[in-house]
């Protein structure tokens, strides 16, 4: 059911860009972490890239971790206070490029953390570059001007489709782009953070979110482009669910 | 109350020394000469009741150790060589984030693979490192294993004094060495001793928020937070012992594994009727300028012995004496020196056959 009132975890405004899907997935997280009644225990990592401007934006004990590492970093919290909420809010540049090693290890541990994973296929904070793992073939970044060349930078990768080889307890991936995807996504989060309240293992939702301003296309045309393109070659749907369907 | 006088391997005193100080996480990589404190520390650590965990690289175990420390537990890694590089960049931000931590760094010797035995040519990396931007980081140098354990037991105290990363440094010797030495007692840290840790509170209770703090503070508070924070341990934390320096004409100064060969030159000469004596800095961040400053008018020249291709402990000696003596180094790059060669080396100065040494 859509709320329009806002959570009372969300505290501050950020900096994110107009149109930007970060800002949505910070609240569907403070949405479930609240219905789920986990405040009270809830440490949250960002990365020291866009979803760092959640940290002052949510009241919860939050902590910027090494950009890349936040997996890691969320495992040593985890290892120590087994009782926390702890949950990861993480770009794709900084959960499956240079952090990729230690995402996977994360998931090859089965460490009980939830992992969000926003896939919009750039490098938001540093201005547009191109994403190893998820810049579609043929989208012009900064970094690739003629547009991703896959002879010589390779195919975007369907990260989830790797991390099934590894016993982890949820992979799912989400969209954006209309009520009906946000809800969706909302339930594969909750389910994330159901599955650590409830001792299961790692849950990584991922999360095909919109970036405008690097996209350089309207809010409305990136929504568009999500839906045409993005999700064609990254479905949404439940990658694994080792607890079985409800 | 009785003594707990063990034999004990360095790197294994070291762990034990950290497990007894209430180090409950630890999380690391495999590299010869350290490894056997990721080993200790994989058999004993359940016993404690905390968690070993061996990372898929540096750079993750280090990570790791971010939150285990931010969450209030006590932490320790450990490396050498090429190994410790991937530490630097955590080894800033914990300082930033005023993080503690202690972190081992056994010296290999050599740059790029080098060679897995001992050296003492990344000292540079422990005293003027610690990643980018201007940190400062306490580094210990144990001479013995005994020596080892009890600063590895301090370290962690120091680590929450200062919230900072500190950094046992010992070589490849001193880490390998078999040794009597003293065990102190066992002790439990409380992870909820302290009021910034993440804990995961309630509504209305103030959240803590780790990161660097130009944000809530201002950045000019911050900076003037930590430049004191570096200055106070400047001030306050420098450690050294003195070996018949009170009427030396030379002054030996030496870490580790060369200040152990550099006693038995001390006395090997003065039976000669040669006066060495011997200046062993127990911390090389901050270095003891202090005991420069109280060096009797005997000296005629200071010597640093170390075992490296160049003199990297020069440059703080020279700025510790105010360029006001000769000053001379003794490498001996990956062999450990003898005794009979420092006293020679010694003699020659003193004949005028040595060139002053040249840090660079």
């Amino acid at each position: 059911m859509a709320k329009f009132a806002k959570p009372e975890s969300i505290v501050n405004t950020t900096e994110y860009c107009g149109g930007c899907g970060h800002g949505i997935i910070q609240r569907l997280i403070a949405e479930s972490i609240e219905e789920l009644n986990l405040q009270d225990k809830t440490i949250g990592v960002v990365d020291i890239a866009c979803s760092y401007w959640s940290l002052d934006a949510l009241d919860y004990d939050m902590i910027a971790g090494p950009h890349g590492r936040l997996a890691a970093v969320a495992t040593g919290i985890k290892r120590v206070r087994p009782e926390a909420n702890v949950y990861v809010h993480s770009g794709d540049g900084c959960a499956y490029v240079i952090g990729l090693s230690e995402t996977s290890y994360a998931a090859i541990r089965d460490v009980p953390i939830t992992m969000i994973v926003a896939n919009n296929g750039i490098f938001g904070m540093t201005g547009g570059q191109l994403n190893l793992a998820t810049t579609l073939v043929g989208d012009k970044t900064v970094s690739s001007k003629a547009g991703r060349n896959p002879d010589t930078m390779g195919h975007p990768v369907d990260m989830l489709k790797s991390f099934q080889n590894y016993d982890v307890e949820f992979l799912a991936r989400g969209a954006l782009y209309d009520v009906k995807h946000i809800e969706q996504t909302k339930k594969f989060i909750k389910k994330g953070l159901e599955n650590q309240r409830d001792g299961k293992g790692f849950s990584l939702i991922e999360v095909l979110s919109p970036c405008p301003t690097n996209w350089k296309l309207d809010p409305v045309k990136a929504m568009e482009k999500i839906k045409n393109e993005n999700e064609k070659i990254f479905p949404v749907g439940v990658y694994t669910d080792r607890g079985g369907v409800q | 109350m009785s003594a707990d006088y063990v034999l004990m391997k360095g790197n294994e005193a070291i762990a034990e020394a950290a497990l007894r100080a209430g180090c409950r996480f630890y999380a690391g990589y495999p590299i010869t000469p350290q490894s056997e404190i990721l080993e200790y520390m994989s058999s004993n650590m359940q016993k404690y009741g905390g968690t070993f965990i061996q990372g898929e690289n540096e750079i993750a175990s280090m990570s790791m150790i971010w939150g285990a420390a931010a969450a209030g537990a006590r932490c320790m890694s450990s490396s050498s060589g090429p190994g410790f590089d991937l530490k630097q960049e955590e080894i800033s931000y914990l300082s930033s984030y005023n993080l503690p931590c202690v972190l081992v760094d056994a010296m290999r010797y050599g740059l790029g693979d080098g060679e897995i035995t001992a050296g003492q040519d990344s000292y540079w990396e422990a005293v003027r490192g610690g990643g980018h931007g201007d940190s400062r980081q306490l580094v210990y140098a144990p001479a013995s294993v005994d020596e080892c354990v009890q600063l590895t037991y301090q370290a962690f105290d120091k680590a929450e004094e200062y919230r900072n990363v500190v950094i046992i440094l010992t070589d490849g010797a001193i880490s390998q060495m078999i040794e009597k030495c003293t065990l102190p007692p066992a002790k439990e840290h409380d992870i909820n001793k302290f009021d910034w840790t993440l804990t995961g509170k309630p509504l209305g209770v103030k959240k803590n928020k780790v990161y660097n703090l130009d944000h809530t503070i201002g950045f000019e508070a911050w900076e003037k937070l930590m430049r004191n924070k570096f200055k106070t341990m400047y001030e306050n934390e420098q450690r050294w012992e003195e070996f018949q320096t009170d009427d030396a004409e030379i002054v030996l100064v030496a870490i580790g594994i060369s200040s152990r060969v550099c006693k038995s030159a001390v006395r090997q000469a003065r039976k000669e009727g040669f006066k060495l004596g011997l200046l062993r800095p127990i911390t090389v961040w901050p270095f003891p300028r202090k005991a420069f400053e109280k060096m009797p008018k005997s000296v005629e020249a200071y010597v640093t012995v170390e075992m490296g291709m160049s003199s990297q402990m020069g440059e703080d000696v020279l700025l510790a004496m105010k360029h006001q003596k000769p000053f001379y180094s003794y490498l001996t790059t990956k062999y450990i020196p003898k005794a009979e060669d420092i006293v020679n080396f010694c003699k020659d100065i003193k004949a005028g056959k040595v060139q002053q040494t040249e840090v660079f």
